[in-house]
């Protein structure tokens, strides 16, 4: 999967003054199976860029060009289509379902493309350390709890690139790293490559190339 | 599990009311339906009530016709002016014997010594409400003829009964042989007829169009005759300019005629309110079923743009919507016409029946094919709306 960006900036930020080595308004390339550090304040757009590469946003100047196609080339449907075999991501917000149970929110997952089986699933949670959340429901967990919900969610279809916003943000260093390294496990036995946004730290992880805001 | 999602949401105080609003709103249009169909059948009961109305006109005798000043016969430039009306559907001037007729018994067939003079019209066959052999050719055994029943009625309740004979059934007048003098132009010649029917609206003494064309060539003056009387078709909601067209021609028309005509014209307006009625209450209750579906939909744009997000494709959560819709309103117009079938037999045709109408039943398909269109128009109107609605929550901002 391959990403470049041509002089992008997003409408919010119009008129600012950008970084040499700055994502906006530069010509900038990147795919897999690189593994990307996306390090910057709040406010400065980390959001804006990952939910710009993921076809959320589409208020910014400049071209995006996926696997040498531009972006307003993909219709809904290509980008579903992307979304379920290519591309994964972890939302900031995480965009679970509240009232449907843990389990439910992964099987409706896995259950588009089977990518693991249910056993597998349980042994991901397990891992995480919220096997005992199987059946409760989204909605009753605690921030870090759902954050690692999420993280199993984009791992169970297949994909070359991961997008992840923030998605240790509410998670200790101890379940942080538990979580990196089933990442880095996944992604890396799949050829896969990711962003990964975060507020200034590096977790601990050695990163192929580090972008800039 | 997708469909769980979808729905979980769902008001049930809201849902109970979309689908009662859909139920009545289809239940009124197969009650339209089914009423405008009772219409309908009764109309087609009673050959006077269906098809174009068969109105025979003539001009009015007035003193001034007696005295010879005024005539009654139509002249080329009344039928053009009939025929130019848009209520005419057709019109069919009757064309008279132009010789003179006499009818006798044939003796050995019953009836008693007669001879009467008579006269023959004829009209176009479309126009005969009888259902008769009316073929002649000049192979044919005998000359059919259609009487006025109302002649037979004279015949037997009045000048039977005042001068001492028998009377005679249609059966036995149709039995007999009548001898049928002609003369004119010279010649004279005598043919057998046969009585082949009674006619309710025709008061006239009716021969094949055919015969009476060459019988007119063979003893007739030569001389173009004008006819006295015209038979128009009219269409169903033509009373008033019927009425209107009496006035302005002078014209005497039957009054069952015009009873008919009025009858005719109330029944089709009736008719026209109740399909209206239909159409509105269609409208209304496919705009009521949208409108829940559009409920859904508001309610779970989360859910929606989320399974987007996650790569659920367009038409898998569309699947799921219409799955349930269609459960949902399959159930709402079995409900309908159940209770439209329900109505029917326990009710209308108990009450028609009751009141000597023959109650109809083709209504029945026209309800379950109704009810089949308007499940396929509301799924229709519902998946264009929901694909719509789904796509454009799908597309980023």
């Amino acid at each position: 999967m391959k990403f470049e960006l041509q002089h992008i900036v997003p409408d919010p930020l119009k008129g600012e003054a950008f970084l040499a080595d700055s994502v906006w308004n530069q010509k900038v390339g990147f795919g897999s199976p690189e593994k990307i550090l996306l390090n910057a304040s709040s406010g400065k757009g980390k959001s804006t860029f990952i939910n710009i590469l993921y076809g959320l946003r589409k208020d910014y100047s400049g071209a995006l060009i996926i696997n040498e196609k531009p972006v307003e080339q993909y219709s809904i449907h290509d980008w579903i289509e992307l979304r379920r075999g290519d591309l994964s991501f972890i939302p900031q917000d995480l965009q679970l379902f509240h009232s449907s149970t843990v389990l439910e929110n992964l099987i409706l997952k896995n259950k588009l493309t089977h990518q693991y089986n249910e056993s597998i699933i349980i042994e991901m949670l397990e891992r995480l350390g919220i096997g005992d959340k199987i059946y409760q429901s989204c909605g009753t967990l605690s921030m870090g709890q759902q954050q690692r919900v999420a993280i199993i969610r984009s791992l169970l279809q297949p994909f070359t690139f991961l997008l992840m916003d923030e998605p240790f943000s509410h998670l200790d260093e101890k379940n942080t790293a538990i979580a990196m390294n089933l990442i880095n496990e996944v992604t890396e036995e799949r050829g896969a490559g990711y962003v990964l946004t975060s507020l200034g730290s590096n977790h601990d992880q050695t990163f192929n190339r580090e972008l800039n805001i | 599990m997708l469909s769980q999602l979808l729905f979980k949401k769902r008001n049930t105080l809201q849902f109970i009311f979309a689908t009662a609003g859909a139920f009545i709103g289809l239940t009124a249009l197969l009650l339209s339906v089914q009423l405008i169909q009772d219409v309908r059948g009764f109309q087609s009961a009673d050959g006077d009530l269906f098809g174009p109305n068969m109105v025979v006109i003539q001009k009015k005798v007035t003193r001034l016709t007696t005295f010879g000043m005024n005539n009654t016969a139509f002249t080329e430039k009344d039928i053009a002016i009939l025929e130019s009306k848009d209520f005419i559907e057709n019109v069919a001037p009757f064309q008279s014997a132009d010789f003179k007729v006499g009818i006798s018994e044939v003796i050995g067939d019953g009836l008693p010594h007669f001879y009467a003079d008579m006269f023959f019209q004829s009209i176009p066959d479309d126009f005969m409400d009888v259902d008769v052999d009316w073929q002649w050719n000049e192979e044919s055994a005998f000359i059919p003829i259609v009487l006025p029943r109302d002649f037979v009625m004279l015949i037997n309740y009045g000048f039977a009964q005042s001068q001492g004979i028998n009377q005679i059934s249609e059966d036995v007048l149709m039995a007999a042989r009548l001898t049928i003098h002609m003369e004119g132009n010279g010649k004279r010649e005598k043919m057998i007829g046969r009585v082949v029917g009674f006619s309710h609206k025709i008061s006239s003494i009716l021969v094949p169009e055919n015969f009476l064309s060459q019988a007119n060539d063979k003893f007739g003056s030569g001389k173009k005759m004008q006819p006295g009387r015209v038979f128009i078709a009219t269409n169903d909601d033509s009373y008033g300019a019927l009425e209107e067209l009496m006035e302005d021609m002078n014209l005497d028309i039957d009054k069952s005629a015009i009873d008919v005509a009025k009858i005719k014209t109330i029944v089709s307006v009736v008719v026209a309110i109740f399909g209206t009625a239909a159409l509105i209450i269609m409208l209304l209750s496919l705009l009521g079923f949208v409108q829940y579906s559009q409920l859904i939909l508001n309610k779970s744009t989360y859910e929606i743009r989320t399974l987007m997000r996650i790569g659920y494709r367009v038409n898998e959560i569309l699947r799921s919507f219409m799955i349930r819709l269609s459960i949902i309103f399959g159930v709402i117009c079995l409900s309908s016409i159940g209770i439209m079938l329900a109505i029917k037999f326990l009710w209308i045709n108990v009450f028609l029946e009751d009141n000597g109408i023959p109650a109809v039943n083709t209504s029945v398909l026209l309800l379950m094919i109704t009810g089949i269109i308007t499940f396929i128009v509301f799924i229709g109107a519902n998946y264009v709306n929901i694909r719509k609605s789904i796509i454009s929550l799908g597309q980023g901002s």
